[in-house]
């Protein structure tokens, strides 16, 4: 096909917007000049940008935040208290001592000690070491019982998401501390098993009506269609496009179920419905303190502040990770 | 709009016959004889009586039924513990107190809490707003416990003589104070973080670029272009956060002293009292329902977009 | 004296990385009752430019240095208040996004009428039956009854015609389109186009156009800029931009447009300009078409940043190979 002579045809009167003839010329020349130059200049102006990996870009947005980092630090430093303090001590926890009795802090007991003049620094770690197993476990029967109730939802639609929903709209209108009460008392005792399933129960919906909308709206991505069309089977879809997709969210909600059920677990204690002594929790050291708050405040205030402590790191970490994993929210 | 409104409530009709049967199954599920006041066991033929006239001896589902009659009708039963009372004495005397604390609790963190989520949103990034959130933040990680404890702490032991706040009973506008502030902290940090949020994201808006296009004075760009639209989903939330108050005060009214439904609810379950405790537990339900639904059916109103969706 | 006079003006916004400059010494004037259209692709600082002018700019963006005169008052020392009674009533800016530009839990009626009732001081009926007035004005059907109506019921047309309504309600001098047509559908913007045309003339308004679009350029504008990387690289008339560009920035824009008849099959391919624009963060020190230019050299252009000159009466290029400098050279010798 030979070439137009472009050269010798005279660019024919056109009004403005007729802006192609007088450059079909230089069009040639332009895409000449191209392919010449393609090869020096094209490599280095249209290189394109180094791949990153979701996670490793997450993770260094993460970093960035000064806030989470602060709050991530902070959380690790509690958990390290209860991890290690109890385990680096000699000291009897449950040794009962009346001489030693409601001392104030100091250099032997720099959380001072309680009625029964044990040392609460210790007890408090120790109490620690039960509040977080009982904060954890719950969480993550939370995420188990709240991903699998939202996800089938989600995924499955219809009629079946009609009717969870609308059960789970019903559960909601259950008040939350009385259900766990109730559950409490259908158990008849109260230990680290009975608190947990209590806990869990009273607080999975918010977890399964999040997942279910997410799972919901994923759905609804072309490359879920894409993937049915080459033959994937639903669960191999739904648990390796789906899933996948909500982990960023899973883990935010984590951080965010946590300070929940810690809390949950200390308003129980409080009431006087908190696992039985020795073993104490955050919540049940912060019952007995309040028995003395008046003559001895520290006992009450030490593990409500480690309960503040853990919601502000939990909640700035949450917060973090919510920017880090989705940087177009706007907000500082 | 009234066609949405109807369907609403309809709906709300299965979701409490549907909280009533759990918390029906819970109360059959918990060991125990609320007859049983002492070691002795109760003689048989008193126990064959006293379950024939509470219908114990049923099976669960016709119990079920009866109960479900009997509230539609308003008759929660008698207490199954405290032989003279109804279940619906017992709610008339400490429910009110408890929904009075409620309801001033909410109105203290409404008052608080949105100026100061507006002015922290208006004065983003500066010292203003650092205080501000740092207030908000503390006053929502305190466990309520901690909280009430140190105004207690503070106020009748450490400033008695400043200041005449009791700090237990429920007498006269000056006991209300404490108890109020001590439950209205943490909603009132919801609050004001809810709304410094929704604030900061209208600011960002084009039609806010747009009022100030057209120059119109900051004042009134803020007054009625941003609040109108920051302060919907605070009106939404105003719904369950009451719900929660009424229903979560067991905290508070146990450390001050209060006699409200808190306190008595804990003893009614250890004690087996089923009647009283089912009578408890489904009127805070409804309570919770209700303001669902009320929230729900405004939130249509005061958006029009959804307004006209719903019509 | 123009009515628009804009001075080097240089507009930065503060990033955690550093100062990004948006607007990097853009100087023109705009003379009363001409269109001034500005041209270049997203990011080149048309909107800022645009955004400057109004007092707009939302930190951490700031007018560093420049001068704007409107009507002879210097706008960059205004203070909050003065600007306030400029914008709406003397300069009036209409946006892109017609679908989130207005507020939608008011409706279109108080959006017009508390422009009139701020700057014209007018009652509340007198404000009415002028709104009604301003609607049937763009040509909205069922204007009185359609004031009680929330922005969402009308369609993405028809709301950039309120925009417009709202825009002129106070009679500006000046009306600043920024990019009026991109978010709406094809067939919608030859109206709105038409509109703005027609409304221009009968209010004897001076305008600013902005767009990426050199379709909407040529119809609408008289005076044409065209900015890359936060500076101006042409600046001619409409005509003599698109007959004789100068800029290899400007060539190749027009050369990237699609054409319908393919005249050779083989140049049937879209034409791209390759690279990206550069990092505002730090400038080029020299020209910063430079690493996408075709005809750029190793010598000037990566050394020397060009100034604007004018190469012929009207029109000014900011480049070292203007397209009539270049006509004797041959293409890719370096």
């Amino acid at each position: 096909m030979s070439e137009p002579d472009l050269a010798t045809t005279d660019p024919p009167r056109s009004s403005p917007r007729g802006l192609d003839r007088p450059f079909m010329q230089r069009r040639a020349e332009f895409e000449e000049a191209l392919a010449r130059n393609a090869g020096a200049r094209g490599a280095e102006a249209g290189a394109s940008l180094p791949r990153a990996s979701l996670w490793g870009d997450a993770f260094h947005r993460f970093m960035k935040n000064k806030a989470s980092v602060v709050a991530a630090i902070a959380f690790l430093l509690l958990l390290a208290f209860v991890i290690f303090v109890p385990w680096l001590s000699n000291e009897d926890p449950y040794a009962i001592d009346f001489s030693q009795a409601y001392q104030s802090p100091s250099w032997a007991h720099p959380f001072g000690t309680d009625g029964f003049g044990r040392d609460l620094l210790i007890r408090t770690a120790l109490g620690g070491r039960v509040s977080f197993a009982i904060g954890f476990a719950a969480t993550f029967a939370i995420m188990v019982v709240g991903i699998v109730y939202g996800a089938t939802a989600g995924f499955v639609g219809g009629h079946v998401d009609n009717a969870l929903m609308r059960f789970l709209d019903a559960l909601y209108g259950l008040p939350y501390l009385p259900f766990a009460i109730m559950t409490l008392a259908v158990f008849g005792t109260v230990n680290f098993w009975t608190m947990v399933v209590a806990l869990t129960i009273a607080s999975w919906f918010t977890t399964a009506r999040v997942m279910r909308g997410q799972i919901f709206t994923l759905k609804q991505n072309d490359y879920v269609r894409a993937a049915y069309a080459v033959g994937a089977k639903g669960p191999r879809v739904l648990y390796r496009h789906l899933l996948v997709n909500t982990l960023g969210v899973i883990i935010v909600f984590v951080f965010l179920e946590l300070p929940g059920v810690i809390l949950g677990e200390a308003f129980l204690s409080f009431l006087g419905l908190g696992i039985n002594p020795p073993k104490a929790s955050w919540g049940t050291l912060a019952q007995d303190g309040y028995t003395a708050y008046a003559t001895h405040p520290y006992i009450i205030v030490i593990p409500s502040i480690c309960i503040a402590w853990l919601i502000l790191s939990a909640f700035f970490i949450a917060d973090g990770l919510r920017d880090a994993l989705d940087p177009r929210t706007k907000e500082t | 709009m009234l066609a949405f409104i109807i369907r609403r409530i309809v709906w709300t009709i299965p979701v409490l016959l549907l909280v009533i049967l759990m918390t029906f199954l819970m109360m059959k599920l918990i060991k125990g004889n609320p007859f049983q006041v002492t070691e002795r066991p109760v003689p048989a033929s008193i126990q064959r009586n006293l379950d024939r006239k509470f219908h114990l001896d049923k099976p669960w589902w016709v119990q079920y039924l009866y109960y479900v009659r009997d509230t539609a009708r308003l008759d929660l039963g008698p207490s199954l513990v405290q032989r003279n009372q109804d279940v619906n004495d017992v709610i008339k005397e400490h429910f009110p107190t408890s929904i009075k604390l409620g309801l001033m609790a909410m109105i203290f963190a409404i008052v608080v809490g949105i100026p100061l989520g507006v002015f922290a949103a208006l004065k983003h990034n500066t010292a203003l707003d650092y205080t501000a959130m740092g207030i908000a933040n503390l006053g929502f990680a305190l466990p309520s416990f901690l909280v009430a404890t140190l105004l207690i702490y503070f106020f009748a032991l450490r400033l008695k003589d400043y200041t005449g706040l009791p700090t237990n009973g429920w007498e006269g506008p000056s006991s209300w104070v404490l108890p109020t502030i001590a439950l209205g902290i943490y909603p009132m940090t919801y609050f004001a973080r809810l709304v410094r949020g929704t604030v900061l994201e209208t600011l960002q808006q084009d039609y806010i670029r747009t009022a100030k296009a057209k120059g119109l004075r900051w004042r009134l760009v803020v007054g009625k272009h941003v609040l109108r639209n920051s302060l919907i989903p605070a009106v939404t939330a105003a719904g369950p956060v009451l719900g929660g108050l009424i229903t979560g005060s067991f905290i508070v009214e146990t450390i001050f002293g209060i006699p409200g439904i808190g306190k008595y609810y804990v003893t009614a379950v250890t004690g087996r009292d089923y009647s009283v405790v089912m009578g408890i537990t489904v009127l805070l339900s409804v309570i919770i329902i209700v303001a669902n639904l009320v929230v729900d059916i405004l939130y249509g109103y005061l958006d029009p977009r959804i307004r006209d969706e719903r019509t | 004296m123009a009515l628009l006079e804009v001075e080097d003006l240089r507009t930065y916004f503060k990033t955690r990385e550093g100062e990004v400059h948006a607007v990097d010494g853009v100087s023109f004037e705009v003379e009363e009752g001409s269109v001034l259209g500005i041209v270049g692709e997203s990011g080149c600082g048309k909107s800022v430019t645009s955004l400057s002018i109004m007092g707009l700019v939302q930190s951490p963006g700031r007018v560093v240095s420049g001068a704007i005169r409107f009507g002879g008052r210097e706008l960059t020392t205004m203070s909050d208040k003065e600007l306030e009674d400029i914008r709406g009533k003397q300069i009036a800016m209409i946006f892109q996004d017609p679908m989130t530009s207005l507020n939608p839990t008011l409706t279109i009626g108080t959006q017009i009428t508390e422009t009139l009732r701020r700057h014209l001081g007018l009652s509340k009926s007198d404000a009415d039956k002028r709104a009604v007035g301003l609607l049937e004005e763009v040509h909205i059907p069922d204007a009185k009854r359609r004031l009680r109506d929330y922005p969402h019921r009308f369609s993405g047309g028809m709301r950039q015609r309120v925009m417009i309504a709202i825009a002129l309600s106070c009679d500006p001098k000046l009306l600043i389109a920024d990019e009026p047509t991109t978010a709406l559908d094809v067939t919608v913007q030859a109206g709105v186009l038409e509109l703005l045309d027609e409304l221009r003339r009968d209010h004897g308004m001076t305008m600013i156009i902005i767009s990426h679009n050199m379709g909407v350029i040529a119809e609408t504008a008289e005076d044409v800029l065209v900015m890359y990387a936060g500076q101006i690289v042409e600046h001619a008339s409409v005509t003599d931009l698109f007959y004789r560009p100068e800029h290899p920035y400007t060539e190749a824009l027009l050369a990237s447009l699609p054409h319908i008849e393919a005249q050779d099959p083989r140049h049937g391919r879209l034409m791209t300009i390759p690279g990206r624009p550069p990092d505002l963060l730090v400038p080029p020190e020299a020209c910063r078409f430079a690493p996408r230019c075709k005809y750029a050299g190793r010598d000037e252009c990566a050394t020397v940043p060009p100034e604007l000159r004018e190469i012929r009466p009207g029109h000014w290029v900011r480049s070292q190979h203007p397209a009539s400098e270049r006509a004797a050279e041959p293409v890719g010798a370096r």
